[in-house]
């Protein structure tokens, strides 16, 4: 299953480096990890995304409380929260495919923030499904580099 | 004032009367303020058994202990020790001398990442990088060694903060704000209903006690709460010490290395009270199974120990002691007395099938002998090893202590534990009770104990190999001992000269009561040796 972390940290020097070393210490996975400072600058915010079964899912959370520089943790169900990812990609074109790639985007609502003589570089955000499906969409093209911000979300309620 | 004077105020605010460490340069402007101040400082010989000593005064004063390093090798030096309080949640406040701030990160030498390289071996770490910060660093660590589950905390400190001046006038907290730690939790009621409903349904309760017992300072509330309802104890080799051997309600060390009676309680149990015990390979060999057939409440002061091992559980979190006073106001029907009766008979008709060889001191007999000589109120400090096995399995536990590190299984951990006991409580027999092997690894503290007029007996279990691993490779690896010899050296009468100490050798049962007699009888520190079979074996 998946387990959708939103922690309030410390933030201080080796809070990030505590958090992570505490999933590569007890052997949880962390499938992103999305860190910025909240409103107040003495606290930073993590959305953390991580799959196992429910007792490591479980334990994530107490290893969590349990940190010093934790302040908070909530566990986020997908079905109430808004979960979103941001991703930049350089995806290859040729004469023949150009316009198909560029309609693409428009159906997709990917923006266009270069183009290169061999390549689009394109920004995308949302639903971390929906990221997945358009990296699917794109691989035809040739994808040259990517960088994705990890999810970050945020309970509705 | 200086970052260093500061260190020493705060020091004495918390009622810190002696430091064991090892000095260097980075962290020389402290040692200059343990100069002008009456704190006493210990020198140990290797830095490693600062720690262990400040484990063994810590367990004893039951309040954090200090030790002290300088930064690179002394405070890489200490990690073991450390790791080894984490892993038995005993509160030390550790300070590391590091590298000028300025200097951070350049690798110069002596310089050792140590808040990083330590990161899993302590509950919290520190670096300092402003001396104003010293009083407010200094109370959160005593704060955080001493609260919730215990356990070491690590301050490193680079020189030139030592060295520099406080901006504001030097104010120790009254108190800790830390928004990420709150260890006063509050006992939750509808928890406590629900454990007094299951133990009212109970027929066959039993409770098995772990160091955090002993750690929660809940032995007397425990021992009343188990009588007032008839409810049978069992323990771990960290619970040694919840109560008496002599106890009709105690049935022993469960675990691979315990007694079968004590498993066997545990499989005949309908309801299973498990406190301040993270219940780890060694004490039941398939955890999570255990709750498929038996009811379990698990009390505990981490709220990360519920479900870490156990199966499902009913979970209590909080203060132990607190806990159990609640529980002992319950009106509940206590245990039928056949239940007990019922153990009784099981622990009376387990035979003892092992056997030891008589050419030598019976391992069995030395720990039994020993423990019902020594003084009710004694500390037994036991290593790790076949020594430790046989201690757990043997000792005869009166009113006294029994200190191990059941939890990392340090070798070497006896004697600098003994000696930072014994430092604590000089008027209490103090027995180090180690393997040959173990010996070895901190027999330089000889010099450490004999300067501080620190007089504990020290025992070894000698056979010439480290005895454990050799029977580990005579069960699985057909008797092919590789690694494992340790030979005839050292001379062990000499070393007893070295330090002018005497020294006494018992090699046969015939010898035990008149050598044990005449070791514990001298006024001053001791040694014995103690040779049994090689081929003996802890099963």
């Amino acid at each position: 299953m998946k387990g959708i972390f939103s922690v309030l940290v410390e933030n201080k020097d080796g809070v990030l480096s505590g958090v992570s070393g505490l999933f590569a210490r007890r052997g949880f996975n962390i499938d992103t990890l999305a860190v910025g400072e909240t409103d107040n600058h003495e606290i930073s915010s993590m959305t953390i995304v991580s799959t196992g079964d429910q007792r490591t899912i479980d334990q994530i959370e107490k290893q969590l409380n349990k940190n010093i520089d934790v302040i908070k943790v909530r566990r986020l169900s997908e079905a109430k929260s808004v979960c979103l990812e941001m991703m930049l990609v350089k995806v290859a074109y040729n004469a023949s495919n150009r316009s198909s790639l560029i309609e693409l985007c428009q159906i997709t609502g990917a923006k266009i923030m270069k183009v290169a003589p061999k390549f689009l570089l394109l920004e995308y955000h949302g639903e971390p499904e929906s990221v997945e499906d358009f990296i699917q969409l794109l691989r035809s093209y040739g994808i040259q580099e990517i960088q994705r911000t990890g999810t970050i979300a945020m309970e509705k309620v | 004032m200086t970052g260093a004077e500061a260190m020493i105020k705060c020091l004495e605010a918390e009622n810190i009367t002696k430091v064991f460490g090892y000095p260097g340069v980075a962290i020389a402007p402290f040692y200059e303020g343990l100069y002008n101040s009456d704190i006493k400082h210990i020198l140990v010989r290797q830095e490693q058994n600062a720690g262990h000593a400040a484990s063994g005064y810590a367990r004893l004063s039951r309040k954090p202990a200090v030790c002290v390093v300088t930064s690179g090798p002394g405070a890489t030096n200490l990690i073991t020790a450390l790791a080894t309080a984490y892993a038995d949640s005993i509160p030390i406040v550790a300070i590391s001398g590091q590298v000028s701030s300025k200097l951070l990160g350049r690798d110069v030498f002596q310089e050792a990442d140590m808040r990083g390289a330590t990161k899993s071996f302590v509950k919290y770490s520190y670096l300092v990088k402003d001396p104003d910060d010293i009083p407010s660093v200094f109370k959160e660590a005593f704060y955080i060694a001493s609260t919730g589950r215990k356990g070491p905390v690590l301050i490193d400190i680079p020189m030139d903060v030592q060295n520099s001046t406080l901006k504001k006038p030097f104010v120790y907290p009254d108190s800790v704000h830390i928004r990420g730690y709150k260890p006063e939790i509050k006992v939750n009621m509808n928890q406590i209903r629900r454990v007094v409903q299951a133990l009212a349904q109970a027929r066959r309760p039993l409770l098995c006690a772990g160091g955090g017992v002993i750690l929660g300072n809940a032995e007397t509330t425990i021992r009343a709460f188990c009588e007032k309802f008839n409810i049978p104890i069992v323990h771990t080799m960290m619970g040694m010490g919840v109560i008496p051997k002599s106890h009709p309600l105690n049935f022993g060390m469960l675990g691979n290395n315990g007694k079968p009676y004590a498993n066997n309680a545990v499989e005949q149990a309908d309801v299973l009270i498990v406190v301040g015990a993270r219940i780890a390979d060694r004490a039941v060999s398939k955890p999570e199974s255990l709750a498929r057939r038996v009811a379990v409440i698990h009390i505990d002061i981490d709220t990360a120990e519920i479900g870490k091992n156990l199966g499902p559980t009913i979970p209590l979190v909080g203060d132990v002691d607190d806990i159990f006073k609640i529980l002992l106001e319950e009106e509940i029907r206590p245990a039928d007395p056949s239940w007990i009766a019922e153990l009784e008979d099981i622990k009376h008709g387990t035979v003892d099938t092992r056997v030891f060889s008589d050419r030598y001191v019976n391992p069995n007999l030395l720990v039994q002998t020993l423990s019902d000589k020594m003084d009710d109120n004694a500390i037994y400090v036991a290593d790790v090893g076949q020594n430790q096995l046989w201690s757990a399995d043997n000792y005869i536990m009166k009113d006294g202590r029994f200190l191990t590190t059941g939890g990392m299984g340090t070798m070497g951990y006896s004697i600098p534990a003994a000696m930072g006991a014994k430092m604590f409580a000089p008027e209490r027999q103090t027995v180090a009770v180690c393997g040959d092997g173990a010996f070895q690894m901190c027999m330089n503290e000889l010099a450490t104990m004999r300067e501080n007029n620190a007089e504990i007996k020290i025992v070894i279990v000698r056979n010439n190999y480290l005895g454990l691993v050799r029977e580990y490779q005579y069960n699985l690896y057909n008797g092919h001992y590789e690694g494992v010899r340790l030979g005839e050296w050292p001379k062990y009468d000499k070393i007893a000269e070295a330090y002018d100490i005497p020294f006494f050798i018992c090699s046969t049962n015939d010898a035990l009561d008149e050598t044990i007699d005449a070791f514990l009888a001298y006024p001053g520190a001791s040694l014995m040796i103690c040779d049994v079979d090689s081929n003996d074996r802890v099963k």
